[in-house]
């Protein structure tokens, strides 16, 4: 799935104070690649995610996935785009409390006209042995392994990764990223990793850097490092 | 959907919150079902009876004997089925009476339930109650007047449904009065003398009046009492149609408080979940799905709720049924008589207000977009709203102003507060006036202003001087004609007027200032309270009445209200009652005395006072100990509502208590900074009802008066006031014993964890 930005600008208001979140952003995100949208804080990828996964809306530019524009779009047919499109991964993991591992993936497949077989990604993801802990149970790693699962079971075209490491150790968050990559390869997914850890950039096809809502650079990698070699910051 | 699965988790994790408010909803379509499905099969059995045992239309009693040719030309004549029935009242154990009524063929045939209908001469079937009563079974030999009787079944009777004595009678007794039949060989050698009534049935209202003109130019009517007039079978009627009125109102009332507790927790839920909720739509689940799993967990309170409340309803239906029925003497002609429009009701309606109020509540929450679900909630703006402007309400200690912010914060949560402790006194208040008001009535209508002993009523118009002490009276039936010169909603109003000799020793009627008010029947009109209530007659009101059995009318000012609880009645000077009715000045038709009188022919019933004082207090036993009834089932919905606030409160505070209790408070200083800020809210709750509830329950009384027939005084003393105030203190701290036990278990990593959310 390819994902083309044209002059795409957000501002958020607070009261009198306007932020502007997104400037004349232009990208390019070519299909099967893993991306890595780099910057710190404040600096407008979360944003970025935000609008090409359809959960929030630009105020002007052009974002096309695909052949389909993404401004147009009702907040219906958004639904139905992270629906069938996507799959998305959280810092925060975001399962359901209530749920155990097996059910919260469980939550992700029943989407999908497409899902992948639940015990397969389970063991992909090495949590078939929990699958039925909750997960106040697991560690924050486990967590996030979780979370991948259920964006993965739905067979996305685009998975769109929130800081899926900011809450890990580095063993941890790099088993992680191996794992994306692997989604990556085995299932030609579009992976859009957003983080402030330089050293994913490593690892991504294409690396993009933002600094206070604007594009300052965009390259592709010729060479990406297997994920346990990246560096860590 | 897999998500149903959190939903059953989620309740077993709030199990309280949820019980609680299914309770509220079982207890409110319980209610509903099962005195709508017992009003309903009660009306099926009374309706049945009536049509398959020929209930009379009417009936009369006549001064000479009418010949059987004469019955049967006017029959024939008016279109009418009509049959001569014997009775006779006789003594059983010294101070029963026993009615014995001869077997009728065509009209009141009876109904036997068990055993079979008496057929020798030393045969006769008894009603059940009665039989209950006295402990007497089908089979069992009876003595009666020295004679050794067999009681072969036992039996209803269309016109004695409502088993009163006498038609001025209002509460039945059957531990001093019983019917039953036999043939008429053994009726008459129990006793000296019978009645012969003669019952009617079918016609037209012109047919029946045409006959009673033609009675009445015939022969010396004593008595004609129309079905419609006769309290034995009108009784179980208005109640019916009063019931039926009636008893929605306290089911709807507990359903709203269900309801309200129910959107209060879904509120809550969703704005708990907001989080997971933005993660379900960020990964693609559409709106219409969210909805539906939230409208699940009110539609599953609603279900279990609604159904539970059903069954439950619909089996207490039958003992409630049963109760009725045994208290009106209607045979259980059927066993339970499903009404599906009160299933449908108790089913349709619970669940259509549940899930519509639920749709509009979580409806705004869910219009939101996924981000603003996922970011963190706003911080408060922590601006003072204008209650806490208020000059005297800023001072005070942090605790104080902590309490009170709190408090003025949550003000729905107050709202509920004051309405479930609103409802809880309500009950108790209407417990505790039922309490005072039957032996209030009793003690004033039948000691401070009956003095006599006994009310002799004779068949024919007495001349002679009545013994000393004795006094004199004329009593007449009479229909309310106009008030005030308009004929008004309550034309045809029955009353009894009692000409009285002013000076009588035997009734000091009494005012409201406790004076004796006698006198003022030369001038007008004195009446009872109950009449004054269903007529909405003041002191002044101008009064018009009918003769019952002519179309005499007079008119009178109301000269004064007497606090006679009991029946619809106008005292008049005697000489003027007897010109009203069409007797000379000097004659009675009745006395009070303190002597018991002998048995005399001419006497056509006695009352005793102290058999209507003891019935009086039969009843009103049992309304005491209803009392505690009332009182365990406010405390218990004042309980759970109070829980289920409290309980939401800690919840929602509990960073804040996990956050006190970091930096060092105790638990008992934590419950009362965030638990026990509603005493005062509870106390002012409490002291507000009070008044509203008197209210509200002397309305209600008023509208029971045409009913009933008798006025229960509205007290509420000082000391009713106090238990019931303890009692609501009390549910108050149960409620705060659970919820402080909620404190305890806030952990201290919660304030954490909220600040990592």
């Amino acid at each position: 799935m390819s994902i083309e930005l044209t002059d795409v600008n957000k501002i958020y208001k607070s009261g009198e104070v306007e932020v502007h979140a997104l400037k004349q952003a232009s990208i390019d995100i070519p299909d099967k690649q893993i991306v890595a949208i780099l910057g710190p804080s404040g600096s407008g990828k979360s944003t970025l995610l935000n609008v090409i996964g359809g959960i929030d809306r630009h105020d002007s530019g052009t974002i096309k996935i695909d052949e389909d524009m993404l401004d147009n779009m009702t907040d219906k047919t958004l639904t139905e785009y992270r629906r069938h499109t996507l799959g998305f991964i959280f810092q925060q993991y975001n399962l359901i409390p209530t749920l155990t591992v097996q059910e919260n993936v469980e939550v992700g497949r029943q989407l999908s006209q497409n899902p992948l077989n639940m015990d397969d990604i389970l063991e992909k993801v090495g949590m078939l042995d929990k699958k039925d802990k909750f997960p106040f149970q697991l560690s924050g790693g486990e967590q996030q392994r979780v979370a991948i699962a259920r964006a993965l079971v739905k067979n996305p075209r685009l998975l769109l990764c929130d800081e899926p490491t900011g809450a890990l150790d580095e063993e941890t968050g790099k088993k992680i990223l191996s794992l994306l990559k692997y989604v990556n390869e085995t299932f030609d997914t579009t992976v859009c990793i957003i983080t402030h850890n330089n050293g994913i950039g490593e690892m991504a096809h294409k690396v993009i850097r933002m600094k206070s809502g604007e594009i300052i650079e965009a390259y592709e990698n010729e060479a990406p490092l297997d994920p346990e070699k990246v560096s860590w910051v | 959907m897999i998500l149903w699965k959190s939903i059953i988790r989620h309740m077993k994790d709030k199990k309280f919150q949820y019980i609680g408010v299914t309770l509220l909803l079982v207890i409110s379509i319980m209610l509903y079902v099962s005195l709508s499905m017992a009003i309903s099969t009660l009306d099926n059995r009374n309706q049945e009876f009536q049509q398959t045992n020929n209930q009379e239309d009417f009936h009369f009693i006549v001064a000479s004997s009418i010949e059987d040719n004469q019955l049967k030309d006017w029959g024939e004549q008016f279109n009418l089925t009509l049959e001569k029935r014997f009775y006779t009242d006789v003594t059983y154990q010294e101070d029963t009476t026993l009615r014995l009524f001869s077997k009728s063929d065509a009209v009141n045939t009876p109904y036997i339930s068990e055993g079979e209908m008496p057929s020798d001469d030393n045969e006769i079937a008894l009603s059940p109650v009665f039989a209950k009563a006295h402990n007497i079974s089908v089979g069992d030999d009876m003595n009666v007047k020295g004679q050794s009787i067999t009681v072969t079944g036992l039996v209803y009777l269309p016109d004695y449904i409502y088993i009163l004595e006498r038609e001025s009678d209002l509460i039945n007794d059957p531990e001093s009065f019983g019917i039953g039949i036999g043939s008429k060989r053994v009726i008459e050698s129990m006793a000296s003398k019978t009645i012969t009534q003669i019952v009617g049935e079918g016609g037209t209202e012109e047919s029946i009046s045409s006959l009673k003109d033609a009675v009445t130019s015939n022969y010396s009517l004593l008595k004609w009492l129309n079905a419609d007039d006769n309290p034995r079978i009108e009784f179980v009627e208005s109640e019916i149609q009063g019931a039926r009125a009636t008893v929605t109102t306290l089911p709807l009332f507990i359903l709203v408080l269900s309801v309200m507790m129910v959107l209060m927790i879904m509120k809550r839920q969703i704005e708990m979940q907001r989080k997971e909720i933005g993660t379900l739509m960020a990964l693609g689940y559409r709106k219409s799905e969210l909805r539906r799993h939230y409208m699940l967990h009110a539609g599953f309170i609603s279900l279990v709720g609604s159904l539970s409340g059903i069954i439950i309803g619909a089996a207490l239906s039958i003992p409630i049924t049963n109760l009725y029925s045994e208290y009106y003497n209607l045979p259980r002609v059927s066993y339970f008589d499903w009404d599906i429009r009160v299933l449908l009701i108790g089913f349709i309606v619970p669940n259509v207000i549940l899930l519509l109020m639920t749709y509009l509540v979580i409806r705004k929450p869910l219009t939101q977009s996924p981000l603003t679900l996922l970011s963190p909630k706003d911080m408060s703006t922590g601006k003072k709203s204008w209650l806490e402007k208020i000059p005297f309400l800023e001072k005070g200690s942090f605790m104080t102003r902590f309490r009170l912010r709190l408090l003025i914060r949550s003000k729905a949560r107050a709202f509920y507060i004051l309405l479930g402790i609103m409802f809880s006194t309500m009950l108790l208040i209407f417990g505790f006036i039922s309490y005072g008001a039957m032996g209030s009535l009793v003690d004033t209508t039948y000691k401070d202003i009956y003095k006599y002993d006994y009310a002799v009523h004779y068949n024919t118009l007495q001349q002679e001087e009545v013994e000393e002490g004795a006094s004199p009276f004329t009593a007449g039936e009479i229909n309310v004609k106009e008030v005030n010169g308009e004929s008004s909603k309550v034309l045809d109003q029955k009353a009894t007027i009692y000409g009285i000799q002013p000076e009588t020793n035997q009734v000091q009627l009494l005012n409201d200032d406790d004076k004796v008010v006698n006198v003022k029947t030369k001038k007008g009109f004195i009446i009872s309270q109950p009449l004054a209530t269903v007529l909405g007659l003041n002191k002044g009101d101008q009064l018009t009445i009918g003769n019952a059995y002519n179309n005499e009318t007079i008119t009178k000012q109301v000269s004064g209200i007497s606090n006679v609880y009991i029946g619809h009645a106008i005292f008049y000077e005697k000489s003027n009652v007897n010109d009203f009715l069409g007797y000379p000045k000097k004659v009675y038709t009745a006395k009070w005395t303190n002597e018991e009188p002998d048995q005399q022919e001419s006497i056509l019933f006695m009352e005793d006072k102290k058999d209507m004082i003891e019935n009086f207090e039969s009843t009103s036993s049992l309304m005491r100990y209803s009392i505690f009834g009332i009182s365990a089932f406010a405390f218990f919905v004042g309980v759970i509502v109070l829980t289920l606030i409290t309980n939401l409160i800690v919840e929602e505070n509990s960073p804040s208590i996990s956050l006190f209790k970091v930096m060092g408070y105790t638990d008992e200083e934590i419950s009362k900074l965030v638990v026990n800020i509603y005493t005062p809210l509870v106390v002012l709750a409490y002291f507000l009802s009070v008044p509203i509830g008197v209210l509200a329950i002397d309305q209600m009384m008023a509208s029971l008066v045409e009913q009933t027939g008798f006025s229960l005084p509205v007290n509420l003393t000082w000391p009713m006031v106090g238990i019931g105030f303890g009692i609501i203190m009390v549910t108050y701290y149960v409620s705060l014993f659970f919820s402080r036990r909620k404190v305890t278990k806030v952990s201290l990593q919660e304030a954490l964890k909220k600040q990592q959310d």
